[in-house]
């Protein structure tokens, strides 16, 4: 595993303006690259806070993401940065309903350098990446949840990014889809290396993870190792 | 899929909306098109009545704007046919009549001399052409024969005189078509204007350096003087300028612009409403759109194309209306000549071109907005 950080937060501070909430205060936090790391806490605790944070989608009131060592906030297209190195999972997908699955896989190459034919063969690679390519042509209000957040998944992948972040992918999810979905993280994890930092209420969920890190009022209260767990459950169910 | 692609789908997707909006800027571009291009038509029409006849200095009197009220005494045409570099004068008065049972209210009525050089681009449809002693007679342009439903032969009540139609002509000109012509010298009895004319079309002999022979005799013209010795008042004035100045022209000008400002406005406000609404229903899709990586840029290339869509179907499809409707216009008896049937291309381009200003100024804003909403914030929005 290699082991120096893709991430690395430092005194991340967050206040929201309206409301005056700390929803973050001192958080720091290093991830290897290659990682899994699950972010558990209750509601209102800044997990969704530090996930847009560690993704460049909102800025730091104060503190520091450094990204391969570069700070974030030196980043002259920050747009442009998520877009090539980023991979965002919502809880509610936040598919495009007029689009077919193909099509919405695609929306994140047009800021690639990517023809529109290749756009679509690469597309419909990464359906069949996540197990969906008998449904490429069907709009997401055709799909079953856990088949839309596969999707979901297939898009986040589109512009191969180095970084998964997903915000409770399997909140909305029964079991079953859960499941697929969770699976399918093992198996980017896994077999391709990706670092993925989720966003879980559910310890099952949090398990597949090689690290816990908790939050607790906008503060990490702790951080545990699980390497020999996941990789006892890695070959369990490889 | 391709960026456009994903502009059409959601141009689609709002089809009622869309197509208002089309209709919206469809009908703005139309009036401006449609008034633009009839203010256009009649100054050409206007101009066209003197350059095909290589006229090229008109003479009236001196300060009067107003060309119609012009009062030049006849002789003063005398006088300027026999200045070096003219080849030709011919006087002219010009009045308007009314024909009421035909509700055409403003018909013009030119009087020529029998020898004058403008009757040789007419076409006799129908009778003869007037002869020295037609003082009771008359020749009507083809649009205005139809409009009275008059033919050669026939009796004419004019302004209280009575007439008979010697003839039928056909001009090149649709303003001269829906016009009628008698001798100047019955036109003078007509209005109570002896001896007095509106004033005279001048053309000069060729001249390697044109411009000079117009501006000398323009010079000569102006400095002419009466047997007592005392200025005559008169001015001479290239076609071209000539055509510019008259009043008419330049009002149906401000008033075609006038209209199509107010319509460009509400053009632009309709796209503006659409798109700040599009962008406000689609709050949530631009975060989606932001977070999974596009570039602010892209957010306003989304928005902007799509009111440059918007604005660039509404605008051909308002052109081709202009077009049709200022021909189907030319057909209404009313009109009687005045209006062209051919829209200028230069008009159409313009109204073009005015649909993308639309498109820009509209989308602009929402645009702005679009691409600096917080893609967290826009996230959260319901
Ligand atoms: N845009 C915002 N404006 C104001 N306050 C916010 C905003 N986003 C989050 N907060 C507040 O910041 C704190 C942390 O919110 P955050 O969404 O990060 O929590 P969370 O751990 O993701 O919760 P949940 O499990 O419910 O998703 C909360 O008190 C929340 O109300
Ligand atoms: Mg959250």
């Amino acid at each position: 595993m290699n082991e120096t950080p893709l991430l690395r937060a430092e005194r991340l501070g967050k206040v929201y303006p309206d409301g005056q909430v700390n929803a973050l205060v001192e958080v720091t936090l290093s991830i290897r690259c290659g990682e899994y790391v699950a972010l558990m806490g209750a509601s209102g605790s800044g997990k969704s806070t530090l996930l847009n944070l560690l993704g460049a989608l909102d800025r730091p009131t104060s503190g520091e993401v450094y990204f391969d060592n570069r700070p974030l906030s030196q980043i002259d297209d920050p747009d442009g940065f998520r877009s090539k190195k980023i991979g965002f999972v919502f809880q509610s997908f936040f598919l495009l309903p007029t689009l077919t699955a193909l099509e919405n896989v695609q929306i994140p190459m047009f800021e690639g350098s990517l023809g529109a034919r290749q756009r679509a063969a690469k597309a419909a690679d990464l359906l069949d990446l996540v197990g969906m390519k008998d449904r490429a042509g069907h709009r997401p209000g055709h799909l079953s949840v856990g088949q839309r957040q596969r999707v979901a998944v297939a898009r986040a992948l589109a512009n191969d990014p180095v970084l998964l972040l997903a915000d409770e992918p399997t909140g909305n999810l029964d079991s079953h889809s859960a499941a697929a979905v969770l699976d399918l993280f093992d198996h980017l994890h896994r077999d391709k290396g990706m670092t993925i930092v989720l966003v879980t209420h559910g310890q099952e969920v949090a398990e597949r993870a090689e690290r816990i890190v908790r939050l607790r009022d906008g503060r990490i209260c702790a951080d545990e190792r699980r390497l020999a767990q996941a990789a006892r459950q890695a070959a369990a169910t490889s | 899929m391709r960026f456009h692609q994903f502009i059409l789908k959601n141009v689609f997707q709002r089809k009622a909306r869309s197509a208002l909006t089309m209709l919206g800027v469809g009908i703005a571009v139309m009036a401006v098109v449609a008034l633009v291009g009839i203010a256009d038509g009649f100054e050409r029409s206007f101009r066209e009545l003197y350059e095909r006849r290589g006229v090229d200095l008109l003479v009236v009197r001196a300060g009067s704007s107003e060309h119609l009220s012009s009062s030049v005494p006849q002789q003063v045409g005398k006088q300027i046919g026999k200045l070096p570099g003219v080849r030709a004068v011919s006087p002219g008065l010009m009045d308007v009549v009314s024909f009421e049972q035909a509700n055409l209210t403003s018909v013009l009525l030119q009087g020529w001399t029998a020898d004058s050089f403008l009757f040789d681009n007419l076409t006799i449809l129908d009778g003869r052409r007037l002869r020295a002693d037609d003082d009771a007679g008359v020749m009507l342009g083809t649009i205005l024969a139809r409009n009275l439903g008059k033919h050669a032969g026939e009796k004419l009540e004019i302004a209280n005189g009575s007439f008979e139609i010697v003839g039928i002509y056909e001009s090149f000109n649709p303003l001269e078509n829906g016009s009628a012509v008698m001798l100047i010298s019955s036109l003078q009895i007509l209005m109570d204007r002896p001896n007095q004319v509106t004033g005279f079309q001048v053309v000069l002999d060729d001249a390697p350096d044109k411009r000079a022979s117009i501006e000398r005799v323009r010079h000569d013209i102006n400095a002419l003087r009466s047997p007592q010795g005392r200025p005559w008042g008169i001015a001479a004035t290239p076609t071209r300028d000539y055509v510019r100045g008259t009043s008419q022209i330049r009002m149906a000008e401000a008033m075609a612009w006038m209209t199509s400002i107010i319509a460009l406005i509400i053009g632009i406000v309709g796209v503006l409403n659409t798109m700040i609404m599009s962008v406000f229903e689609r709050t949530r899709e631009i975060g989606i759109l932001r977070a999974i990586g596009w570039r602010k840029s892209r957010v306003v290339r989304l928005i902007l194309y799509e009111s440059l869509l918007l604005s660039v179907v509404g605008a051909v499809a308002g052109i081709g209306s202009a077009v049709l409707l200022t021909y189907a216009l030319t057909w209404w008896p009313m009109v009687n000549g005045l209006i062209r049937g051919d829209v200028a291309p230069a008009v159409m381009i313009q109204g073009f071109f005015i649909a993308l200003a639309v498109g820009l100024l509209g989308g602009a804003y929402p645009a702005y907005r679009g691409a600096h909403l917080l893609p967290t914030e826009a996230l959260r929005h319901e």
